[in-house]
């Protein structure tokens, strides 16, 4: 601890000493001071290499992201951003099909589960090299599991993959063997970023070691990451060697937006080629970019759900309860009422404006396997009358207010947990105020930055929520069982809603024993029946990815599912590593014509200043001369 | 503005209710004398008067909100028209992200804007004017005390110990206020607090404390409407910021999003990306609601404050 | 009188006038007086800077939100990852300790790790802190230039159109809020408006892949809208102060005396009025650099610039607490070291000391 103090300590003072000379801050000097050693070193490095193919025109695409990094070490990340980018710097064991999503080979070529179910053999390739020139092996995935199962430091982001293994061996360079505690069968779809052995077990301490010390970073995707910059840029350069052949543009920068609009607008000018949205572009932002020359707005159906949960009663492992949510929610009844009350056409319309898809099912329909949808006399339509009447029936009627009354007297005033930052839950909770405001039940938005912590303490009685599904269902299932409880209430468990029901847990272990596909999808349409008619997921739209990119500048790129899919946040790598840049018409991403510009207006501020303090001196001298 | 000065004696601390009402109807003249002559002084301020009509438009407004748009104008599920639709002539300023009336919601909007101005500077000030005149009038080690809490109030970032209030507490109208209140007053306890010294340092004083006058009626009788002047000019001053600092916390996204609010309209078409859209009809009707009635503030302040106390503000 | 403008010119003029008379006395007498003098403002800071050190710990700590819960949300830990992560960032030792290890750090320089990077403090900060100078410097030498410049030619022209258009557009861009003017300036000049193309970036500090000459010159062209921004809503203040500590300083005895001596007017004012008058606006200077410093969290967030604003409003959400700590306690002391700076300089300034 003490050898680390020693340089913060000057660093500190450095930094309060230039803190105490902005004062003596001038334009020009001021220029010069936004460098910092570290990242400009790395930037050095980078740059070298740009300069080098910057002669033959070099084609670089440039992606606008709403996140920043939080971590370039696969063991910490866990934003979209970082685990997309490790996606590309670091082949995975098994890769998903960018037609259909099913699982196709990564690093292993090969994997099979033994007749007990409970060991895998992976077959690992040998066309596959570290950037650095050594040969990736079943070694280094070993050690990479090995490394996750004993740091805890190392389990931080991808920990949950490896709590049912029992050992992980590497009997030879191609041959990976992993044990098993109890049968899974996720096992083809481990998103784990396998990691050179070489490089990283030089690392003292995984839970601190952000792996941006130095660059290029040694991987085996098809990028290797060569420059990075802290809330700026990361920038990335094809794998020439990549064993599924390399990608096609000579530069993938992912550049940082805090302003999804800046990001629009960056779009429409060139200045990136790419704008994911965040979760998507606005339905303004779409509208008004559709109409552009050169721009292709890709509306494609998403992974995600959105939906509105509803407080079961929290609960904990050890069956003690806790939070507060309302009584009336613990009725069945009243749940699907609800349900009734919630006009998801509306809201698909007037809130996504059509950049969405009707909820149903839990799972979207984009992953056909597994999505399903209530039959006509399952499903909770929109109809506020019926709803009306089966809170009369369940005992929850008007008083004398016309607002309906728990069962201990009080008017019942439902608090909905919002992300503050998300757009959508304010729009979508206004609607809501007002439909269940003409039930006779009062809504309180409560509107968060961070709304982990009523969460997790039960404190809340609806609550806007919404997952990004894999292409394997298995944890965005998990996440509603018992098993995903807190084990006491001071604990923190995986659960999504604290939702325990013995008929879905049956179905679960089921399903996670099942390694025939076809039945597996049967069990699983048979759990998001059952979560249906339990009424705790209300799960109102799909929402759509919606992004854009300049025709000017990518040619062609690859969607996922093909057939209209998206093309940032995919499972896998497919659409950067695909993406085949424009003639040289495009990829105008230098900018070079602001220069006149800068140059002009740069210009005209030093002769301003210059008159200025010209004039000021002049007066002063006449009037020295004077005296 | 020492009218007060006569009222020393007449109102000791035995005998305030058996007052006879001769006197006590003199100071009231008195008054009425000395708000007729600061009005006259007032129109001569040519921007006081404009900022006295701007504000008067705009409480004019805002009071009648409820007559001429009415609250259904927040309603998402009735609206009138599509999304953002430009200016038309059903709707002069366009419609919002959901089709609401943008006029309208203008319109609704300086209710809230206005109110949480108001109510915030008045918290402000009075947290100010209690400190200043209380650390004025009991020196020692109270007033040493109080004063470096309030010098270190006044280092504080305002907008990052604002920012910070509103995250702990849950998002409402009342946060709002409670943010901006507490963190805009140690200007005016400073100020009060001069006031108050000086006024303490005038002879009357030494006679009201040698007629048994206590603590409170020294304060309340003597000191309080001596610095009432400056603090009203500060709290005109204070709500033109109070504003301003609302709609930046709305825009921070920090309000109650089913509340309109002119900062709360402004974070609502960024969020819907009105910026990009280039759709400036949704965003320039709030800016400007809210730079005409800031401007008016400060306007009102400058104006009233050289009328009350031409000397105040010269580097003493 | 146009000093009490906006309630922070009140403070702005409030400090340095209350420390006047203290000064004044010892600095006319010795220089050890003065280095007295010197010693108790510094301590004073000091004082203040420890201030600061300890509420930002306890006043953080009233955030709602169980920072490993948060690290951890979504999903699933074991309850030894937990116990880990609460030993890790010490949360699991009592709030006194906490506090204590906190302090003791803290005097070494370490401001802890941040939950959300995994990196020390002191590096996010030194990170971020240089761009928000870039930004806040490059506007404030240019609202400051603008507005004493604006500010003494309103003063002598007192009355004049020109003065009350000056003193009209001061206070109007003053009562701008500056999010909504740079929306409008993206609006107009970088998305491009009608006849007018985008000219400028819409945000970020750089293209990137720039070196050199073209980098700098890239920085300042991502630079110009928020500068604009910052300068149109700030300088005023200082318009206003200049003109007002002008018009009070043209008012006093000794002018009218330089006068009826037969010294020429506008050599009275060169000679005599403006160096007095601009003590008022230098203490302003010194702390409206302090707090520009934090202030410039709103025009950071709209112009996607990557400084300390934008970095303390992504920690405050989380919340991040070492690094919202780290933050709050530059943000302060930016503000005390300014005053203290001011404190420091008035009495060397002040022209009437030794009169």
């Amino acid at each position: 601890m003490n050898r680390h103090d020693q340089p913060n300590r000057g660093r500190l003072r450095l930094r309060l000493l230039a803190a105490a000379g902005a004062a003596a801050l001038t334009l020009t000097a001021g220029l010069a001071t936004p460098l910092n050693p570290a990242p400009q070193q790395a930037q050095a490095k980078g740059s070298q290499q740009a300069t080098e193919s910057k002669k033959e025109g070099k084609k670089v695409l440039t992606v606008a992201v709403a996140q920043s990094v939080d971590s370039l070490s696969p063991f910490l990340a866990s934003r979209l951003l970082s685990t997309s980018i490790h996606r590309l710097m670091y082949e995975y064991l098994t890769n998903y099909d960018p037609a259909d999503n099913h699982t196709v080979p990564g690093l292993a070529t090969k994997w099979e589960p033994s007749a007990d179910k409970l060991t895998w053999t992976y077959t690992i390739r040998s066309n596959s090299k570290w950037s650095d020139g050594q040969q990736a092996t079943a070694q280094d995935a070993a050690w990479t599991f090995n490394k996750m199962m004993t740091d805890q430091g190392a389990a931080t982001a991808n920990g949950s993959f490896v709590t049912n293994f029992r050992k992980v061996t590497a009997p030879s360079p191609t041959q990976l063997v992993i044990e098993l505690k109890k049968p899974q069968a996720t096992m083809g779809a481990l998103d784990v970023p396998i990691v050179p052995q070489h490089i990283w077990e030089k690392v003292k301490d995984f839970s601190k070691f952000n792996n941006d010390q130095s660059f290029p970073i040694v991987g085996n995707g098809p990028f290797v990451l060569t420059a990075y910059k802290a809330d700026s840029y990361v920038r990335l350069k094809p794998n020439k060697t990549f064993w599924r052949g390399a990608p096609k543009f000579d530069e993938l920068v992912f550049k940082y937006f805090k302003d999804q609009d800046a990001a629009v607008a960056a779009l429409r000018k060139g200045e990136v080629s790419f704008v994911a949205g965040s979760p998507a572009l606005t339905p303004a932002q779409a509208a008004s970019l559709k109409g552009e020359p050169n721009i292709k707005v890709n509306d494609a159906p998403g992974r995600r759900f959105y939906a509105l949960a509803t407080n079961p009663g929290a609960q904990a492992k050890d069956g003690k309860h806790f939070g507060d949510g309302a009584e009336s929610l613990l009725n069945q009844k009243v749940r699907q009422a609800l349900f009734m009350a919630i006009d998801r056409k509306t809201l698909i319309d007037k809130v996504f404006q059509g950049h969405a898809v009707e909820g149903a099912g839990y799972i979207p329909p984009r992953f056909s396997t597994y999505h399903w949808k209530p039959s006509a006399s399952q499903e909770l339509a929109y109809d506020p009358a019926k709803a009306a009447q089966l809170l009369d029936a369940a005992g929850y009627k008007k008083n004398a207010d016309g607002k309906r009354v728990e069962k201990n007297g009080k008017p019942i005033d439902y608090r909905i947990l919002c992300h503050a930052t998300d757009p959508n839950d304010k729009a979508v909770g206004q609607y809501v105020k007002e439909w269940f405001g003409k039930l006779g039940i009062g809504v309180t938005l409560n509107c968060l930055d961070n709304v982990t912590d009523p969460w997790l303490a039960g404190k809340y009685d609806l609550a806007f929520d919404g997952w990004s599904v894999n292409p394997d269902p298995d944890f965005v299932l998990s996440i509603h069982t018992c098993g995903a409880l807190p084990a006491t209430p001071k604990d923190t468990g995986a659960t999504d809603n604290f939702i325990c029901d013995k008929k879905y847990d049956e179905l679960y272990d089921q399903q996670l024993a099942e390694y025939d596909t076809a039945k597996r999808a049967d069990l699983v349409k048979q759990m998001e029946s059952r979560l249906y008619d339990t009424g705790y997921m209300n799960v109102m739209a799909y929402p759509n990815a919606v992004e854009a990119y300049r025709t000017d500048q990518i040619k062609s790129i690859e969607t996922m599912p093909k057939a209209a899919g998206n093309i940032y946040g995919q499972d896998g790598y497919w659409s950067w590593w695909s993406a085949v840049p424009a003639d040289a018409s495009g990829a105008s991403s230098d900018g070079s014509s602001s220069t006149g510009v800068i140059i002009g207006i740069v210009a005209g501020v030093v002769a301003l200043v210059g008159v200025g303090a010209f004039f000021a001196m002049r007066r002063r001298a006449t009037a020295e001369d004077r005296e | 503005m020492t009218t007060t000065e006569s009222d020393g004696p007449m109102t000791t601390e035995a005998t305030p209710q058996v007052a006879t009402v001769g006197p006590r109807t003199l100071a009231w003249q008195r008054r009425r004398h000395s708000a007729v002559r600061f009005w006259r002084q007032y129109r001569t301020h040519r921007a006081g008067v404009f900022g006295l009509a701007a504000l008067s438009l705009f409480a004019l407004i805002a009071l009648t909100a409820p007559l001429t748009v009415g609250s259904d104008v927040q309603s998402v599920t009735g609206a009138p028209g599509g999304p953002m639709e430009s200016p038309s002539a059903r709707f002069p300023l366009g419609t919002d992200q959901f089709g609401r009336n943008l006029l309208g919601l203008v319109v609704w909007g300086a209710r809230v804007s206005l109110l949480v101005g108001l109510l915030a500077a008045v918290l402000s000030v009075a947290i100010g004017a209690l400190i200043g005149i209380t650390a004025g009038h009991f020196r020692g080690w109270y007033a040493t005390v109080i004063m470096r809490i309030t010098d270190w109030f006044l280092v504080m970032p305002t907008l990052v110990l604002a920012i910070a209030l509103m995250t702990v507490m849950s998002r409402s109208i009342g946060t709002i206020i409670l943010a901006i209140g507490v963190t805009t007053w140690p200007t005016t306890a400073r100020l009060v607090r001069a006031q108050t010294l000086a006024v303490e340092s005038r002879p009357y004083i030494e006679r009201a404390k040698a007629l048994g006058g206590g603590h409170w009626h020294i304060m309340s009788r003597h000191v309080l409407p001596n610095v009432m002047p400056l603090v009203l000019a500060q709290t005109t001053l204070i709500i033109s910021s109070a504003i301003l600092a609302e709609a930046t916390l709305a825009f921070l996204g920090l309000g109650d999003p089913t509340v309109v609010s002119w900062g709360g309209l402004l974070q609502d078409a960024r969020e819907a990306g009105a910026v990009s859209a280039g759709k400036w009809w949704y965003l320039v009707p709030p800016g400007v609601a809210i730079a005409v009635v800031a401007l008016a503030f400060t306007l009102c302040g400058r104006a009233v404050e050289s009328v009350l106390n031409p000397k105040l503000g010269v580097t003493r | 009188m146009t000093a009490e403008a906006t309630p922070s010119l009140v403070e702005a003029t409030d400090g340095p006038a209350q420390a006047g008379p203290s000064v004044r006395g010892p600095r006319a007498r010795t220089t050890t007086a003065y280095l007295r003098y010197v010693a108790g403002k510094l301590g004073g800071a000091a004082v203040s800077l420890l201030a600061v050190l300890v509420t930002s710990f306890f006043l953080f700590r009233l955030i709602p939100g169980d920072p490993v819960k948060y690290m951890t949300g979504g999903r699933q830990v074991s309850a030894g990852q937990l116990a880990h992560y609460r030993e890790e960032f010490g949360l699991d030792l009592p709030l006194w300790q906490q506090f204590t290890d906190y302090c003791g750090k803290a005097l070494t320089g370490d401001l802890g790790t941040s939950y959300q990077f995994r990196a020390p403090v002191i590096d996010k900060i030194s990170e971020a802190l240089p761009n928000t100078l870039l930004l806040t410097g490059t506007a404030f030498v240019l609202y400051t230039a603008l507005g004493i410049f604006l500010g003494t030619r309103s003063a002598w022209r007192a009355g004049g159109t020109s003065d009350r258009l000056n003193t009209g557009l001061a206070l109007t861009l003053y009562s701008i809020p500056s999010f909504w003017l740079g929306l409008l300036l993206i609006i107009v000049f970088s998305v491009g408006m009608g006849p007018i193309p985008g000219l400028f970036p819409t945000g970020g500090m750089e293209s990137g892949g720039k070196e050199g000459f073209a980098y700098v010159l890239d920085v300042a062209h991502h630079l110009i809208l928020p500068v604009v921004t910052l300068v149109a809503v700030e300088y005023g203040q200082t318009l206003l102060v200049t003109r007002s500590a002008l018009l009070d300083e043209m008012g006093s005895d000794y002018l009218t005396t330089a006068r009826a001596k037969g010294l020429r007017d506008d050599l009275v004012r060169r000679r005599h009025a403006v160096p007095n008058a601009l003590l008022p606006t230098v203490t302003l200077i010194f702390i409206n650099l302090g707090r520009t410093v934090a202030g410039v969290i709103l025009v950071e967030t709209v112009f996607s610039w990557p400084g300390l604003g934008g970095l303390f409003y992504q920690a405050l959400s989380v919340p991040d607490l070492p690094l919202v700590q780290g933050l709050f306690f530059v943000f302060a002391s930016a503000v005390i070291v300014m005053n203290t700076l001011a404190d420091l300089i008035y009495p060397l300034l002040d022209p009437r000391v030794g009169r």
